[in-house]
């Protein structure tokens, strides 16, 4: 059944046989002709519609049609505008991409522009500062500046100063612990705005060793946090406040005392 | 497959060998030109494949409506010879499109179309809206019958 209905395809193909040979693209088309190629009936065929179309392309074109074949050609041209290129789906999906792409990388070129040795350390501070409950400091009533002489006869942590702007604050509480790579950081909680200090060592380069120091207050910010951080003998010192930076302003420019 | 530029002369000889009648044919050729230059002016040219050769076909189908039409009398059919094509070249232009201007469509397209060798049989099943058996039917159908006609036309003549 199959056979007979492949064998009347066939048929209906070579009734439809190009005239010329340039029209063979058709797979099922050439499978048919190569089938009956050699027969004398196929061969009457092709020369009979060979024949018929060579006295169609005998047929003259009269002067006032022939007119017509100098006008444009009537297929209409599709000129792509700008608009309709914007239109494309495919130009509009790649567009959306290009700007979502690019705006991933604004977003971490402008965050990052600020970035100082450290800033990383800084911003995970903030986070803990932000979760960090009064018992879980030990209570400790004095000048914050005083404390760095506790941290050094307590814990052997050398240089962890408070900056002179921020020594005469009185502490409600302060801890050492280490952080996830196992370096120290003291934390100490004063009653001013209910200030955090954080101490904790400078970055260094890898090879050298040597301190990566940078000049003056860099701030640093994190859940509603600020931080306004400083380094001084491979030690950063950071005052951290829930706000911004005009909450931290005015103790940083305040004179040495 | 990039756009194929509409043949003009090709679409007036469908229109010729659709009416049989070079004034009628450059009619409906006009008209149709005249129909796309409209559309183009407006910016509404169908975007469609060889959208002015079916044009053509309906106008062409539209002239003929009016006409006398031939009686449906069964015509002879004769199986192709391999002396059709000396016969074949002996006729003139106007009398094959005569002759195929006066088959009943859609065997009047389809014959049309399949001479102008311009179309694949994919593209004229597409432009006469027929399906391939269709088409295999009336074009080996047409060959038949224009065999028969031959054979009769050129014994009388050599008769003479």
């Amino acid at each position: 059944m199959k056979l007979l209905s492949l064998m009347r395809r066939h048929r209906s193909l070579l009734n439809c046989a190009p005239i010329s040979a340039r029209a063979l693209a058709d797979r099922p088309m050439r499978s048919a002709i190569s089938r009956a190629d050699g027969s004398a009936e196929f061969a009457d065929q092709q020369n009979f519609d060979r024949a018929v179309a060579s006295v169609v392309r005998l047929i003259s074109i009269p002067a006032e049609s022939a007119e017509w074949f100098s006008e444009k050609d009537m297929v209409p041209v599709s000129k792509r505008t700008w608009k309709s290129t914007l239109r494309n789906p495919a130009v509009l999906a790649i567009s959306f991409a290009v700007v979502v792409i690019a705006g991933v990388f604004i977003f971490n070129f402008v965050s990052h522009l600020n970035d100082f040795p450290g800033s990383a350390t800084a911003r995970k501070l903030l986070g803990v500062a932000a979760s960090t409950r009064p018992v879980m400091l030990d209570p400790v009533s004095a000048e914050a500046g005083t404390l760095s002489d506790l941290f050094f006869m307590k814990h052997g942590l050398e240089h962890y100063d408070v900056p002179e702007q921020f020594a005469d604050f009185g502490t409600i509480g302060c801890r050492v612990f280490e952080d996830d790579e196992s370096r120290r950081i003291a934390q100490i909680w004063v009653s001013e705005k209910r200030m955090q200090f954080f101490l904790f060592p400078a970055e260094r380069d890898t090879k050298t060793g040597t301190v990566l120091g940078f000049p003056g207050w860099r701030y640093v910010h994190q859940e509603g946090w600020t931080g306004a951080v400083m380094e001084h003998s491979g030690v950063c010192f950071m005052a951290a406040v829930r706000g911004g930076d005009n909450d931290l302003q005015p103790y940083l420019s305040r004179p040495k005392e | 497959m990039p756009e194929r530029k509409q043949n003009l002369p090709q679409l007036y000889r469908f229109c010729f060998l659709m009416l049989g009648d070079s004034r009628k044919a450059q009619e409906v050729f006009h008209a149709t030109l005249r129909e796309a230059a409209v559309r183009a002016a407006r910016g509404e040219l169908p975007s469609e494949r060889f959208w002015l050769f079916r044009d053509a076909r309906w106008r062409c189908l539209e002239a003929t409506k009016s006409d006398l039409q031939p009686e449906p009398v069964p015509m002879d059919e004769r199986d192709v010879a391999p002396k059709a094509e000396s016969q074949i070249q002996r006729l003139d232009p106007m009398q094959l499109a005569i002759w195929i201007s006066a088959a009943p469509d859609p065997q009047r397209s389809a014959l049309a179309l399949f001479y102008l060798d311009e179309f694949d049989y994919r593209e004229i099943l597409d432009i006469a809206e027929l399906k391939l058996s269709e088409l295999s039917r009336f074009l080996a159908k047409g060959r038949r019958q224009l065999q028969a006609w031959l054979d009769s036309k050129f014994s009388q003549s050599s008769k003479v």
